[in-house]
């Protein structure tokens, strides 16, 4: 073993430097799977599962509760089993979940007075089956210890600047918990269908870094809307 | 919890963040490569079949990736403190690794 950096070529851009991530992550998939630590049909059921999720789930959750009383009061009292109302199940893809999903599901509801973000300060537990991955920035240790103790800073390098008479509730995700937050839905949207309204919550909102606004979709980029503008 | 010292396949064959990366938390958006999703697959099945806890893997993330392994990406540390506590627990050695990562290479190239 070695304590120094000794390779000698510069440093390269991200492009070429995933690629040799991409050997390495199948160097070490492939050598598991030799040795019988898993076999290549685990490894593809997993991804399959993970591949399947995105925040998608999530804005159908918030934009149906949003629009259907009933299922916002189900969805607040026990979300894993509202969840499955729109076809999430959290004992997918095992039965018992994965390794790192098998939790309750509390979700968070925003009022004018209390703005909720997620955080995991103990590792990085995220409601996948609901969100999908997590974004790389909710890993960083940068993130999970400063948002616990400055989160209105935190919140403004997202250019979310809340006003001082909203309390900041920050709610720690363990092994057994799972948040997600349900945001306020936003003026400008009376009348619109949940799947008009889905497709302006975005992952960030169901974080909490955000708020929905109704002429900001996530699959609009901010080239076509100045970020500044439109959120 | 893995050894703090660097493993040499991991520091020599790995290629460094470009200079201007992760400098505020938005920065950090991007998204992932498929490679990313393959490894956090990977991190599950290892979970599931015992080899290495869902939590100790994320724990050594965090010790690791802020110290031997912080020139890398955020984004990359998944992988390398993946084969770190692999090699850590004798699953792999360096050798196979290495071995493995020129063949795994090589077929690329020649795809």
């Amino acid at each position: 073993m070695s304590t120094t950096h000794e390779h000698s070529h510069a440093p390269i851009q991200d492009e070429d430097a995933t690629s040799e991530f991409n050997v390495l992550e199948t160097a070490i998939r492939e050598l598991a799977v030799e040795k019988g630590l898993f076999s290549a049909e685990d490894h593809r059921r997993f991804l399959e599962w993970a591949e399947s999720r995105g925040p998608a789930g999530g804005s159908r959750l918030v934009a149906k509760a949003w629009v259907d009383p009933g299922f916002k009061q189900r969805l607040l009292s026990n979300g894993t089993e509202a969840c499955k109302e729109v076809g999430i199940d959290w004992n997918d893809p095992t039965g018992k979940g994965t390794p790192s999903d098998y939790t309750y599901f509390y979700v968070l509801e925003n009022t004018p007075e209390v703005h909720n973000v997620i955080v995991c300060t103990l590792c990085s537990c995220y409601p996948r089956p609901v969100l999908g991955m997590s974004p790389a920035w909710y890993r960083t240790p940068n993130y999970r210890r400063r948002m616990v103790r400055q989160p209105r800073e935190v919140l403004a390098e997202f250019g979310l600047d809340l006003p001082l008479d909203v309390a900041i509730r920050v709610h720690d995700s363990n092994q057994k918990s799972r948040f997600m937050v349900m945001p306020m839905r936003p003026d400008g949207t009376e009348g619109w269908g949940e799947e008009q309204l889905a497709a302006i919550v975005t992952r960030d909102t169901m974080i909490g870094v955000a708020l929905p606004q109704a002429d900001w979709k996530a699959d609009r980029s901010p080239a076509e809307t100045p970020r500044s503008a439109g959120r | 919890m893995g050894t703090r010292t660097p493993y040499d396949i991991l520091m020599h064959s790995l290629p460094d963040a470009p200079a201007s990366f992760e400098r505020t938390l938005p920065d950090l958006d991007r998204t992932p490569a498929p490679w990313e999703g393959r490894v956090q697959a990977t991190c599950e099945c290892l979970s599931w079949c015992g080899t290495l806890d869902h939590l100790e893997r994320r724990h050594a993330e965090d010790e690791l990736g802020e110290t031997v392994y912080a020139r890398f990406p955020v984004h990359a540390r998944s992988v390398l403190v993946t084969a770190h506590s692999l090699l850590d627990q004798g699953v792999i050695s360096e050798e196979e690794l290495e071995a493995k990562m020129k063949e795994v290479r090589s077929r690329f190239e020649s795809a």
